[in-house]
Order: structure tokens, then C-alpha cells, then sequence
């Protein structure tokens, strides 16, 4: 559920990240902040370690205007994807209005992006939350690898509702991580309730 | 009630007046910023309240691991400046920033009692449904959506 101040007339969306290690989650992040303009960006916050891997989270908040009379705000986060930081990944989930799924298309991360996203779904139902009603992005990342994996295995293999959007991006070069975010903040406001 | 700028102020000017403290904030477990008091042009409050949410998350399972159901207050200690940060209802994070150290006694007591007049300000009565119902209309979401489609289009 966003968070509505009465007295300052915000209106506050939470957007995470969430995908397995090395998946390119900060990539998008900084891509995004890279292609706004500084009256929309805010300051990136990176909490990372000395391999530049995220610790806890990556922040990322966006004004993008006012809304008769409201300004709409959206907060992007990370998850850091090691499998050891599960339960950073659960507290930083709490609250999101949506999610933006980054998986690897290299083929030998198959087995892990299976793993990630079955623990993203526990952690969602955890708070609540049905992937089948909840707004939820699935990006094929790294498609510029070898022998990448086909669009459609993720969701074959685990049986994945086939009205969740999917894009494709190299978001080391920027490709598709503006169209990837532009669905996941739309189907954001277009599902929410107070 | 949902505290706001306008209902939590007062409150939050009179704990700094009283305390010493230069800078008091308000945090949803969400990291949004709800109200700020005091001294704030030094400060990012909006990566503050995502960092300090974060940590008052993580806390909580290291409470948990311990057997504690929560630690209900954390201080920071630094060479000049200090932040104290108080827990309420489960949902709220007060935070003051302040200077002197010789301090955190009175600042200790002055968030304990300004954090009991918000937790009655927090049971007071419902929420304001007007502006609620202002923003789930089907054109606030038609502009909203426009405003995502400018933005994202042009910079995609």
C-alpha cells in the first residue's frame, strides 16, 4: 500500500529489485538515475562492499511531479542477491507496491534465478501478497551473453502467470531498463488501493 | 490518527526547545519522511529516513536473535554529532539529532515523553478520508499516468 502524507499531500510508491546475485539490479538503478533529469532524480544511496556488491540496499527516489495537487514519488530499491542476505532481501521487501524481477540470461544462472524468484514469491506471500494480482516486472537481463536462455523459461519452469510483463535489456548499455521501469511504475498506480 | 506535519510539529518543536537537540524527524518502517523539526539544511532527510528505516528493520531481527522482541531505542555516537532514535507504536521512528553529548540524558527524557503524546495523537480519532478518496479516483489515476508516460517516454 503507498504511503499518503495528509500534511505535506505525498503520495509515496515503493518499487524493489529483486533478482539474484550479480543479476545487474544496481545497473538498472544507476541507469535510471543517469537518464533523468536532476528535478526527478534524487541522491543514489549504495550500500556496498569492497567487490562492489550490494550489502543491504541501493536508493533511489524519484519525484516526478505533482498530480492535481499531490506530488507522486517513487522509491527504488535493491535487494542484495546473495544467497546469505536472505533476510535483508525479506525486511526490504516489506511495504513494496511493486517489483521489478532481474534475472541473468546466461545459462548457467538458470538454476539461481529459479531459486531467487521461488523466494521472492515466499517472501511476497509472507506480507500478504498473490504474484497473480500483484504488480510484478520480469526483466531478461544480460542479453547480450552467450547461448542466452529463451524469454519464456522462467516463467515455464515455474509456472509463472502469463500476464506478467517481460522485458529484455542489456542494462549495462541502458537497453530496456527505461521500458522496464515506465510498466512497473504504470501498473503500480494503476493497481493501487488506499 | 496518521501523524503529520501540522499534528506532530508542535510536538516536535517543543521536544527540541526542551531537549537541546538541533534537528528531530519523524519516520514511517516504510523510510518515508513524515514530519522534520529544527535544523534540516544539512541533511538528505529522504535518504536519511530510507537508511534509518533500514536499520531500525535490521535491528529488529538482531533483537529477535538475542531473544528480544525489539530494542525500542538505538544510539549513535559520533565526535559531534549524536542520534538518538526512538521506536513508536511499531511503526514510527523518532529521530534527534543533537551535539552535546553531556545531553543525552535530558534528550532521553524529553523523546520518552514527546514520544507518549504522539503515540495519543496516533489513537486519536480516524484518518482524514478526503484526500484518501481524492487520489483513488479514476482521474487522478489517468493524470498520474500521463505524467509516467511524459517522463518515461522522453527519457527512454
Amino acid at each position: 500500500m503507498p504511503y499518503l502524507n495528509y500534511g505535506d499531500r505525498e503520495l509515496n510508491f515503493k518499487i524493489v529489485y529483486f533478482g539474484p546475485g550479480m543479476s545487474g539490479k544496481t545497473t538498472n538503478l544507476i541507469h535510471v538515475h543517469r537518464n533523468l533529469q536532476e528535478n526527478i532524480r534524487g541522491k543514489m544511496i549504495t550500500l556496498d562492499t569492497a567487490e562492489e556488491r550490494t550489502l543491504f540496499f541501493d536508493f533511489l527516489p524519484l519525484d516526478l511531479g505533482r498530480v492535481s495537487g499531490f506530488f507522486l514519488r517513487f522509491n527504488l530499491y535493491t535487494v542484495p542477491g546473495q544467497i546469505q542476505y536472505e533476510a535483508s532481501r525479506q525486511l526490504i521487501l516489506d511495504g513494496a507496491d511493486g517489483v521489478v524481477f532481474v534475472a541473468d540470461s546466461q545459462p548457467q544462472m538458470l538454476e539461481r534465478n529459479l531459486a531467487s524468484f521461488e523466494g521472492m514469491v515466499l517472501n511476497l506471500e509472507s506480507y500478504g501478497k498473490d504474484i497473480a494480482k500483484y504488480p510484478l516486472v520480469l526483466q531478461y537481463n544480460k542479453r547480450d551473453c552467450e547461448n542466452p536462455i529463451s524469454v519464456g523459461t522462467i516463467e515455464r519452469e515455474l509456472n509463472i502467470p502469463s500476464h506478467i510483463p517481460v522485458f529484455e535489456s542489456v542494462a549495462s548499455e541502458g537497453v530496456g531498463v527505461m521500458d522496464t521501469i515506465h510498466r512497473i511504475c504504470t501498473n503500480v498506480v494503476r493497481d493501487f488501493r488506499l | 490518527m496518521q501523524l503529520t506535519t501540522n499534528n506532530s510539529r508542535p510536538i516536535l518543536d517543543e521536544l527540541l526547545e526542551k531537549s537541546g537537540a538541533m534537528t528531530a524527524l519523524l519516520i514511517s518502517k516504510e523510510g518515508y519522511n513524515i514530519s522534520e523539526a529544527g535544523d534540516t539544511g544539512y541533511l538528505n532527510t529522504t535518504a536519511l529516513a530510507a537508511l534509518v528505516a533500514g536499520m531500525f528493520s535490521a535491528t529488529r531481527e538482531v533483537a529477535t536473535l538475542v531473544g528480544e522482541k525489539q530494542f525500542s531505542i538505538l544510539l549513535q555516537q559520533g565526535e559531534n554529532r549524536h542520534i538518538h532514535i526512538g521506536l513508536i507504536k511499531d511503526s514510527v521512528m523518532m529521530v534527534l539529532i543533537f551535539q552535546d553529548q553531556q545531553r543525552i540524558g535530558k534528550v532521553r527524557h524529553e523523546a520518552q515523553k514527546a514520544g507518549e503524546r504522539l503515540v495519543d495523537l496516533m489513537n486519536r480519532g480516524e484518518s482524514p478520508q478526503t484526500q484518501q478518496q481524492a487520489v483513488q479516483t479514476p482521474e487522478f489515476k489517468e493524470y498520474a499516468l500521463h505524467l509516467i508516460d511524459m517522463i518515461f517516454n522522453k527519457n527512454g
